[in-house]
Order: C-alpha cells, then structure tokens, then sequence
C-alpha cells in the first residue's frame, strides 16, 4: 500500500510541476481588456450618521440563497442600519415555518425592531402577535400588501407581487405584445406564481405559462428555446428575474425568431441589456428602498414616533420601469448593485 | 484425473429456472437484461412517442436544442455513473459546476488576467475537491452519501460567501470582454453548423467522452476495477485491485465533469449566479440510475446514461414542445424514473439467481 | 510425522497475534509442505480467522515467528504475500458476483497489449487461458460471459482456486471453503482441493468439518482458544479422534456423560 502511493505521488509530480508552471505562464500574461481594473469606479458616498442610541433590529425574509433580488433589499438594509446606528441581525429561509421561528427567536432576543416579509401571512400569523405582546414594533416590506394590517403590522413598503406583474401586463398593452409566454424559474414559488398571475390579469392578449429548473442554466437557455420554437407566434418572454432574462436573450437569438424580452427586477447587466436593446423594459420594485425603508421606518418610530403612510396605507416602492429612455442613469447605481 | 472432474450443470437448479441461465437464454431475452438495452428502448419510445405529438420537434434545430440540455446533462452523468459503478456517490456534483464557474470568472476577473488562468486554476481546485471527497471517503470508511452531502453543504456555502466577499453581490461580474474569453468560448461554448442546424459543442463532447468512457469501462484494467471495486471493495482488494486509487480517481473524474459542464456555463452565459447548481446532482444520479447504473454499485454502463440523460432531455424538453401543462414535468419523471429502477431490479435479481 | 526432507513452503514458530490487550492467537507452530494438505480445523473464535490473516498479509503476527522458503518475512498487503506465491481464498470474497467469470479470473492481474494511452485488455487471450486452465482443473463452462454470480457456490470456489493455481500460487489458502455448500457442492470441491494438491501445491484448509478434513488432509491441527491443541500427521490419528479433539475432547467427555443421565438420549450413537 505504501509503496505504491510513493510509486504513485512520484508519477504524479511531474503532472503537477507541468500544470503549475502552466498555470504560473498564463498568470503573467494578463488580460488587457475587461476584467476588475477597468471596472474600478467611484465608491458610493456614505452618508452622515446618526448620534442615537444603538438599538437592534431584525430583519427576517423568505430569500432563497444567492438571489440576487434579496441581496438588494440586504444592501438597503444595511445602508440603513449603518446610517441610524442600528445593529442589523438578518436572517431569511424560503420555508414559512423555518421563517416564523427565525422572527421566534429574534423577539426572544428582545430586539427594538422586527422587518419582515409576509410571503406566507398565515405562517406569520402568530409570531406577528408574540411580537405586540412584546412590545417590539413589526413592518412589513416586499410581500403581504393585502394582510399586514390585519396582522397588526405597524406600516408597510413595498409592493405587492401581483400589483407588479398587473403593472407589467399594462406596459405589454401599451407595447403591443399579443402573445406572450411567463418563464417561472422555481415551480411552486408564491411570489412567482402571483408575478405571472398579475401579468396575465391585466394583459390583454394570450399569456402562456412555462417552468424552467433555475438552478441549471443550460436547461434555462433550452427549455426557452423550445418553446419559441414550439410557439413561433409569441412575441414576448417574460422573466420573473434578472438572470433568467439574459438567458432568454440567448434562447431567442437560438430560436432565430423575433420575440422580445421583458422582466421582472434588475442587475448591472441587464441594464446593459436594456441600453444595447436586446431587452426590451425591466420593471422594478426597488428592493434596495425596501430594505432601506424598512429598518429606517423603525428608527423613526423609536426616536420620532413616525408613521410612514400614516400607518393606514402602505408605502408603495414600484413599479418602477426601467427602458431605453432612463437606462443610462438607473445604470450607473446598478452597477455597485444597490439597484 | 480431469476428465472425471467436469461439473453437471444439472447439479444445481430445478429445471423451471432454465430460461434465466446463461446457456439455454434465448439471445433476444439476453439482450433485454442488459440494462443499457432497456434505456435504450425507453428513450426511443420516448422520442417516437414526442415526435408523433409535437410537430415542431421534428425540425432539426428543435432536436440540436433538446441535444443540447441533454449534453450538459449527460457530461455530467458520465463519470456521476462511472462512480456509482464504483461503489459510490457524490452528492456535491452539483454544485462543484459552479464552484469551478464562480473560481473561474472571479479569479480572471479579479487579478484581470487571461481568462485560461482562472479555467487552469479552477480544474485544480476542481481536481483537489474530488480528491478531498474521495481520500476522506475511503480513509474514513463512511458512506460516500454523508461525505459528499458535506461537502455539497460546504461548497454551498463557500459559493455564496466568497462569491459574496469578493464581488460584493451574489453574481459574478460579465468577463466577456477579458482576454482569452473568446479562444475559451470556442472551446467550450460554441455551436457547430451541420447542414444548416447549429448544434452546441457540448453535444459532440458529450458523445465523445460517452465513446470514451465505455472504452476505458470495457476494455481497460482501469474499467475492470471499476466494477471490482463497486462489486465488491474486499473481493476486488483481495486480488490485488488497488481500490484507494480507483475510488479516489473516480471522485476526481466527477470533479473533471464539474469543471467541465462549469466552464461551459461560464463561457456560454458570462456570468455565474452563485446559488446556482443545488439539486442538480439529483438529476445526474437520476440520468445515470435510469441508464441501468445500480445504485448498489458494480453493474452499469457508460453508454446507459447517455440514453438516461436523452430520456431526461427528451421529456423535458418534449412536453414544452408539445405544448402540454408543464406542471406535470415532475410527475412524468418520477414514472420514469421507478420504472428504470424496477427494471434494474429485475436484472439484478436474473443475474444472481442460480 | 510424515516429514519430507525439502524445506516447508510456510512454517510459523511459536506464531501468535495480539490486538492491543486481547490475545487472539498465541504458539502456533504450523508447517506446510508442497504437495500436502494442511487442515487447520477450529470451532468459531478459535482463531482461524487471525492465522490465515497472517499467513495471507492481512495482519502482522505479533509474536513468534513467519517463514517462508526458510526465510523470515513481514507481510504488509495481500499484494506481498501474493509475491510470495501464498494466496488466500476466501468463503465469501472470493469473487465480484455480478463480472463474467473470465474478468473474475484475471481480476487485478489483467493481461493487456498496446502502448500506453491506447492499452487495453486482451481479452481474447485471458478468455482461452482463463477457460484452458478452468478445463484443467476440470471445470468446464458453455459461457465464459455469465455473471460469476450465477455459478453454483462450489463452482465459484472452483474458480477462485483456479485463478490462484494460474498465478502462480504455490501456496493455497482455503478459508472454509465448504461450509456454505450442501453435499454435493462440498464433494466438488474437496475434489478441487486435492486436484490442487496432485499439481504440487501446499493447500492451508481452513474448516470446522473434520469429515471434509479427513478425505483430504494430511497433516492436522486443531485449534482451540487460540491456541494449537493438537497437530498430527495423517496416519497418527483417526477420524473419531480428530472428531473429539475438534468438538473440545475432555468437554465433550463430560458432556456425554451429562446426557447420559438424561433418558431418551442414546449416549452409545454419539460419536
């Protein structure tokens, strides 16, 4: 046994020398184009920040890991946090019941605030409830429009799935999309679901449904592809993400047909996307204001006994649409990713 | 003396297991039990079965795009069946694909070097997980299944973290534009245009690597210890098969698979989203069981996945294009998938019977 | 006893083998010659199992010492006792059920042909040597393609022994080789075994059957907590006394005797 590994490393260390100085030879050469040196911008100026007392809130959501969409709503979150001196403790778990414990244990905590995402409001329900016993203010940001009052939730920023997907179906109208196909990257997600269901609502032409395993991006780029070419009369594909509308570029560019490309949400390059024109509009909710409001909403109610929207209505933070016409300026914050 | 020696083969079963011995099996019904012959059939039933109900998949391009998802499929659930023939599983596969995309794209993009240094670097790293799982694997002697559902975990988390750390969001940046980008786009995310169809290149690695595999599966000393290792680890190290080297390369050769199928996805979407790729290793599994791979280990082929994969593919790609409910995409897999372990089943059961 | 004057292929002197505090085997002396059967017989937990880990490479003897040829040795693999010409074959590792019998038989000894990247088996060599040495053993089988699994445990045993003989065993270990078979399986391969042994090959059987031991061995020794209760030379003992020391001689005495006040219980039929 040993002697055959010795016998063996010693095979092998010819191989490896060969694939280190391979690896050492290319290192020299560096690329003269692209790449973090000629990304390299101004940072984003942080703002002033606030003498209150340190207070700590929770902010618990029902993100999925590695969405870029909820690393957004964090980013705002934090820049919130940093600026009214709050200790943020964020915490998110798709599951309803996972998410419930996780506000559990953020009012054992004891902490002066909780912002919380209401994907499942039944699931909420009770924590929502333990919390006002508590004595911890609750807002709710992105999902659960129709409930946070009823749950007692002191204020609300966001938008509901379905209003942006009713809004999106709008702008098909006004673009004059007849038939479209809705790309839903995880089968069985509420938000998706009532983005397409909002969509469909409002546009007036015929909307089809179509599932794609989001965690395989081949599969992403073929499933849309087949489906252009099954259906050769759609003209738009509608994205629930960013990511998955540069894959449905290339799916058309494969099908060789003529459909365009719509989305839900943004990143760096899909705004690139929109300035060259291979995507036609994004529509936004502005994850980054989500987050940010929400954490500066409680640091207003603990130190200045505010209400945003009155208390009464929530604080509506899109649709936002982002086109050929304003691309240029929503780019430049998309690019840090804040937007 | 010999002569007085020969065996009867009358001394040993009843004769109503006739039928199922090796010597008085019709050859159709031998043909049949071997499991690669079985997908095979199933995956041409498939296709027929889809061409009959969608016309649109009868042009060429719609079969180069249904190719297409199943290469990047079945790249993958080569050397995830050459290992389950091996004894073994490995549950990070999946995400060990954009482990070497993400390690790829941000070190190119973060030195600003020529793109081949970040896909150099990542097969390393690449090359080094699969060894990790494999020398802790027979080190320790635990089950493949926990060892690699750890490191699935890791590499989950070490994905979004550093992905995280370094760029400061959950993507990576757009290195289409860096030196080497288009040699490497070439070599691993172009399309090759066979009478009008652009066909992906995935596609012919694909077929090739399958051609290769079964080669070194049947004909080598290295596919004979394969089986051995996967049969039976004591057997096979009573002989004198060196079973460390062999579980471990065969770890190491999914992680080639990973860094492969990760290129391609680097270089064909530019970007690498870090949450990608969980759930994927299923799927491999999956391609490989319905090839006739037993999940016990030491009976398969390399030839088997490849029509596993296809099948894979062919539904799912032959229910969009039949324009059916896609809801039950899910439903239709599971059928196939108990079918094809029913059917290994069956095969095992003939092969061991007396 | 029937000693030859040629030096023994193996030899073991005062062998004996601890792990950590428990002392599984302790002054074993064991010689084995060409030509000649070994029976080494044993009830479970007598330590067989530990003696042919030594003798085949699987362990490292603790005390004592291990010849071969004359020589002292050290095992550290199957792989270096196998150099040595000393194979093992085991009741139930014997073989990979679900390979063809020709890939079972030239497992971890593979011929190829070609150069390197392109080398490959030569299968139709290890098929016609694989069968030819199978026929001298006087096994014959319509397809060399089928499982190995397939065959009758007796044949698998048979195999398994012919692969040894074929690489150059000279000394053959058989752990048990009959205790799964029925009758039949087990005459097959008692056959083997001295078919093994007319072709010149010292044979180490292992069993807990002094009947199976009787028609084939020559030499015999019992093992009994560890240790060597009793080693003798085919024409110094009889089948009734291997029988006794084998079953605990003295405790089975006393055993007869207790059964003997239980009626009903014909203590002139016991052996």
């Amino acid at each position: 046994m040993d002697r055959s590994s010795r016998s063996r490393s010693r095979r092998l260390a010819p191989v490896v020398a060969v694939a280190a100085a391979a690896a050492l030879t290319l290192a020299g050469c560096s690329s003269d184009s692209g790449g973090k040196k000629a990304a390299e911008g101004g940072s984003g100026a942080p703002a002033g920040k606030a003498g209150t007392p340190r207070m700590t809130v929770a902010l618990v959501t029902h993100q999925a890991p590695g969405d870029t969409f909820w690393d957004i709503v964090r980013k705002g979150a934090e820049a919130a946090a940093a600026k009214d001196n709050i200790k943020l403790v964020y915490s998110a778990d798709p599951s309803a019941g996972t998410q419930a414990n996780l506000v559990q244990n953020a009012v054992d905590q004891k902490v002066d605030g909780i912002a919380l995402t209401l994907a499942k409001p039944g699931a909420m329900k009770d924590v929502v409830a333990r919390a006002n016993l508590a004595k911890i203010p609750v807002v709710g940001l992105n999902s659960g429009l129709s409930d946070w009052k009823k749950l007692g939730l002191l204020q609300f920023f966001g938008q509901d799935e379905s209003v942006a997907g009713e809004a999106l179906g709008k702008k098909l109208n006004e673009v004059g999309a007849k038939r479209i196909v809705c790309v839903i990257h995880e089968q069985g997600n509420v938000g998706l679901t009532q983005r397409c269901d909002g969509v469909r609502k409002t546009f007036s032409g015929k909307t089809e449904t179509l599932y794609v395993n989001g965690t395989d991006r081949p599969s992403v780029q073929s499933t849309i592809t087949a489906k252009l070419k099954q259906d050769s009369s759609l003209d738009h594909v509608v994205t629930l993400g960013a990511p998955f509308a540069l894959t449905a570029v290339q799916s058309v560019a494969d099908a060789g047909g003529k459909a365009k490309v719509a989305t839900f949400d943004l990143n760096k390059d899909l705004t690139g996307a929109v300035k060259k024109g291979t995507i036609e509009f994004a529509v936004d909710q502005q994850p980054y204001l989500q987050g940010y409001l929400a954490v500066d909403s409680l640091w207003l109610y603990k130190n200045n006994g505010n209400y945003s929207g009155g208390g009464e209505q929530p604080v509506l933070t899109g649709p936002a649409f982002v086109d050929k016409s304003n691309v240029d300026r929503v780019a430049e914050f998309a690019a840090k990713g804040t937007r | 003396m010999s002569t007085a020696q020969r065996t009867e083969p009358a001394s040993g079963p009843p004769p109503v297991s006739g039928p199922v011995r090796g010597a008085g099996r019709p050859l159709a019904l031998r043909l049949v039990a071997r499991p690669e012959v079985g997908v095979f059939l199933g995956a041409l039933a498939v296709m027929v079965f889809f061409l009959v109900a969608a016309p649109t998949l009868r042009q060429g391009d719609s079969m180069a795009t249904v190719l297409y998802q199943c290469s990047t499929i079945g790249l993958m659930a080569l050397p995830v069946a050459l290992l389950m023939i091996g004894g073994e599983f490995d549950l990070s596969s999946g995400v060990a694909v954009i482990t070497s995309a993400l390690t790829a794209s941000m070190l190119s993009y973060q030195l600003t070097v020529n793109v081949w240094t970040g896909v150099l670097v990542s097969l390393v790293l690449s090359l080094a997980i699969g060894a990790f799982n494999g020398w802790m694997v027979v080190r320790t002697g635990l089950p493949s299944f926990l060892v690699t559902l750890g490191t699935f975990l890791i590499l989950q988390g070490v994905n979004l973290a550093v992905t995280k750390l370094v760029t400061g969001n959950v993507a990576t940046d757009d290195i289409s534009d860096m030196d080497g980008f288009g040699q490497a786009k070439a070599v691993f995310a172009s399309s090759v245009d066979i009478g009008g169809v652009q066909v992906k290149i995935t596609v012919f690695y694909w077929l090739a690597f399958a051609a290769l595999a079964t080669w070194v599966l049947l004909r080598t000393k290295y596919g004979n210890w394969i089986f051995a290792v996967g049969g039976s680890k004591e057997s096979a190290r009573a002989v004198g098969v060196r079973v460390d080297f062999t579980k471990i390369t065969l770890f190491m050769l999914v992680s080639f698979g990973a860094w492969f199928v990760g290129m391609h996805n680097l270089f064909a979407f530019n970007t690498v989203q870090s949450g990608e790729g969980v759930g994927q290793e299923l799927i491999y599994i999956a391609a490989a069981v319905i090839g006739g791979c037993l999940l016990t280990g030491g009976s398969g082929s390399a030839i088997g996945p490849v029509f596993g994969a296809f099948m894979f593919g062919m539904v799912n790609q032959g229910i969009v294009f039949a324009g059916w409910n896609p809801d039950w995409f899910k439903a239709f897999l599971g059928v196939m998938l108990l079918g094809a372990v029913l059917i290994n089943l069956w095969v095992q059961r003939t092969a061991t019977r007396r | 006893m029937t000693d030859q004057s040629t030096a023994p292929l193996v030899e073991l002197r005062d062998a004996g083998k601890s792990y950590g505090n428990v002392r599984a085997l302790h002054g074993v002396d064991l010689t084995v010659h060409a030509g000649r059967v070994t029976c080494v017989l044993g009830d479970n937990g007598a330590g067989k199992s530990t003696l042919i880990k030594i003798i085949s490479g699987l362990h490292r003897h603790t005390e004592g010492e291990f010849l071969v040829d004359g020589e002292p040795v050290r095992f550290d693999s199957p792989r270096d006792a196998l150099a040595k010409g000393i194979a093992a074959v085991y009741q139930d590792l014997a073989t990979i059920p679900l390979m063809p019998v020709w890939r079972n038989f030239f497992l971890g000894s593979e011929l190829t042909k070609g150069p390197w990247p392109l080398r490959r088996l030569d299968i139709a060599r290890m098929k016609e040597t694989a069968d030819r040495e199978l026929r001298e053993m006087g096994i014959a089988l319509d397809d060399l393609e089928q499982p190995i699994g397939t065959l009758s445990g007796g044949q698998r045993q048979c195999v398994a022994i012919a692969r040894a003989v074929h690489f150059g065993a000279r000394v053959l270990i058989l752990d048990e080789p009959t205790a799964a078979l029925g009758v039949k399986q087990s005459g097959v391969v008692l056959k083997y075994i001295a078919a093994a042994r007319d072709r010149g090959l010292g044979v180490i059987f292992i069993t807990h059957n002094p009947h199976h031991a009787y028609m084939v061995g020559d030499h015999f020794s019992v093992l009994r907590l560890g240790t060597l209760e009793l080693s003798a030379a085919r024409g110094d003992i009889t089948l009734e006394d291997l029988t006794n020391h084998m079953a605990g001689g003295a405790e089975l005495a006393a055993l007869k005797h207790e059964l003997a006040q239980v009626r009903g219980v014909d203590v002139a039929e016991l052996p």
